[in-house]
């Protein structure tokens, strides 16, 4: 009798230790999961309401079809995954895996409050940046896997698109690191004291963040990968099944990635706790994913408010002013800097 | 070579479509959700057609002027009795996968053998099934059956919002 006690508190010490607890419990796997299945029927709902219908409303009606993503998950889950004859099977098969993998594993260098994270390191803001940018490349390799016109001219707009947002989006990271002093996102969420947010010290490069967190997760107006009216599904087209489930969250995770790197670095972080929450360990970490759920609800409204931009529009926007725009944003970092503004 | 708006005009230009997109969050929605509201259908509405029999003089006209080959005569009864005389009527039937309820047969008909009934939302189970031959179309339209005694709205212009339903009696 004693021993089983002693194996599950094992069991409990292993699962809420932090290098276990953060990449598969919170804010890794469960929450992950948790998260699209919010968010997809979110976005729909207010897409609809937008649009002044209902959306989902019919399974789980008492909440206005709030489960309706878990049915849809198990369709995915029974459909039959349909590997086409000429496809090159191995990257076929792998791609999507791959994809959500890469999308979800740069949460382990997130860290959730002060005390508790997977791994400290002084570049983890770069490590959880570095780790995204495998997405695009596999995009790419899946589009080319599928040996079909649609999916080859999405992975193609994925590689033209990825050269126009990758490098503005480490530009303006990187002018938050150089503002705060340091590439640890502990310390960066420590050094923004009261009022000092990042969004209110650095304006341009909060702006331009959530530009490009949107841009790269094809997100609307930005949805030129995967433009349904044009390209079918682009590089995911010949998906099927929960092959193609796993395409479709990857992109979600992305941005719940982006938006969990974007409330720790201009929102905040876990500050500030409630007074009357101190005491409670979970408190910092309901604190981050609520700010980033707000920011991701606001990146999924955009696909009620705007059409598709073009490719090449969306590209000269990359170039043209996003660039311009983080380049000034590190002007802006060096400027407060100069002026004392932040020590 | 047209001028492009300046940035600026730009970044206002977007932060209205984005209060657009708020502002319609909060409008009331437009949707009837159907088993449980149905729309009250108004007089002289066309939906589908009741045929009597017994004032039809078997003209044909229907099938004639039908534009969408719907409407179709068929013999009926039979060739030889035992009077050696024939007793063969032409009498029409309906096929509602053609039919696209412009009413023409209902306006031609010269006794009024066919009308108008306020029936549109069949489901069949199966494409023979919209076939009506003179046997079935004599029997009427198909009963449309709820779940559960819908609740009757009607549409109505509101000159801000657009298509309103309101409650009818």
């Amino acid at each position: 009798m004693m021993n089983l006690m002693d194996l599950l508190k094992w069991i409990i010490n292993l699962v809420f230790s932090p290098w276990l607890f953060v990449p598969l419990i919170f804010p890794g796997l469960v929450t992950v999961f948790i998260v699209i299945l919010f968010i997809i029927w979110f976005e729909r709902k207010l897409a609809a309401k937008v649009q002044l219908r209902y959306g989902p409303l019919y399974v789980l009606k008492q909440l206005g079809g709030a489960i309706q993503l878990v049915a849809d998950l198990l369709r995915y889950l029974f459909a039959e995954p349909i590997i086409p004859e000429s496809a090159d099977k191995l990257a076929f098969m792998l791609g999507p895996i791959f994809l959500f993998a890469a999308s979800y594993i740069p949460t382990v260098a997130i860290p959730v409050s002060k005390s508790f994270y997977a791994f400290r390191s002084d570049i983890s803001l770069l490590i959880s940046l570095g780790l995204l940018t495998f997405g695009p490349a596999i995009t790419l390799i899946t589009g080319w896997a599928s040996n079909d016109k649609f999916s080859l001219i999405g992975g193609l707009r994925e590689g033209y698109l990825t050269m126009a947002y990758e490098i503005p989006l480490f530009i303006s990271a990187l002018s938050m690191a150089a503002l705060y002093g340091t590439m640890d996102l502990i310390e960066i969420v420590e050094s923004q004291v009261g009022w000092k947010w990042g969004l209110f010290l650095n304006p341009i490069a909060a702006i331009t963040f959530l530009i490009l967190a949107l841009m790269s997760t094809s997100r609307f107006p930005f949805e030129i990968v995967e433009a349904e009216s044009e390209i079918v599904m682009g590089p995911f087209t010949e998906y099927s099944g929960i092959l193609y489930g796993l395409t479709m969250g990857a992109s979600y995770v992305k941005f719940y990635v982006l938006c969990l790197l974007f409330s720790i670095m201009f929102l905040g972080g876990w500050k500030p706790v409630p007074k009357f929450l101190s005491w409670s360990p979970i408190a910092p970490g309901v604190i981050l994913l609520l700010k980033s759920l707000a920011i991701m609800v606001l990146g999924v409204f955009m696909r009620a408010v705007y059409p598709r931009y073009r490719i090449d529009q969306a590209l000269r926007m990359g170039w043209h002013i996003i660039l311009p725009m983080s380049i000034g944003s590190v002007f802006l970092s060096l400027g407060l800097l100069l002026w004392g503004v932040v020590s | 070579m047209t001028e492009r708006p300046s940035s600026a005009i730009k970044l206002f230009d977007h932060l209205r479509a984005i209060g657009t997109g708020i502002k319609y969050l909060f409008l009331p929605r437009m949707t009837v959700r159907y088993p449980e509201e149905v729309m009250k259908l108004p007089d002289g509405y066309r939906g589908m057609i009741k045929y009597h029999k017994e004032i039809c003089i078997s003209c044909g006209l229907c099938a004639q002027i039908c534009p969408a080959n719907a409407m179709k005569m068929y013999l009926e009864g039979e060739s030889q009795t035992s009077e050696g005389k024939a007793k063969v009527k032409r009498r029409p039937g309906i096929n509602y996968t053609r039919c696209i309820f412009c009413g023409f047969c209902v306006d031609i008909c010269p006794t009024g053998a066919l009308e108008h009934v306020g029936i549109h939302d069949v489901a069949f189970d199966s494409f023979e099934a919209q076939l009506f031959k003179p046997k079935d179309f004599e029997k009427g339209p198909p009963v449309v059956e709820y779940e559960r005694p819908p609740k009757l709205v009607r549409s109505k212009m509101d000159l801000r919002r657009g298509i309103i339903y309101e409650p009818a009696d």
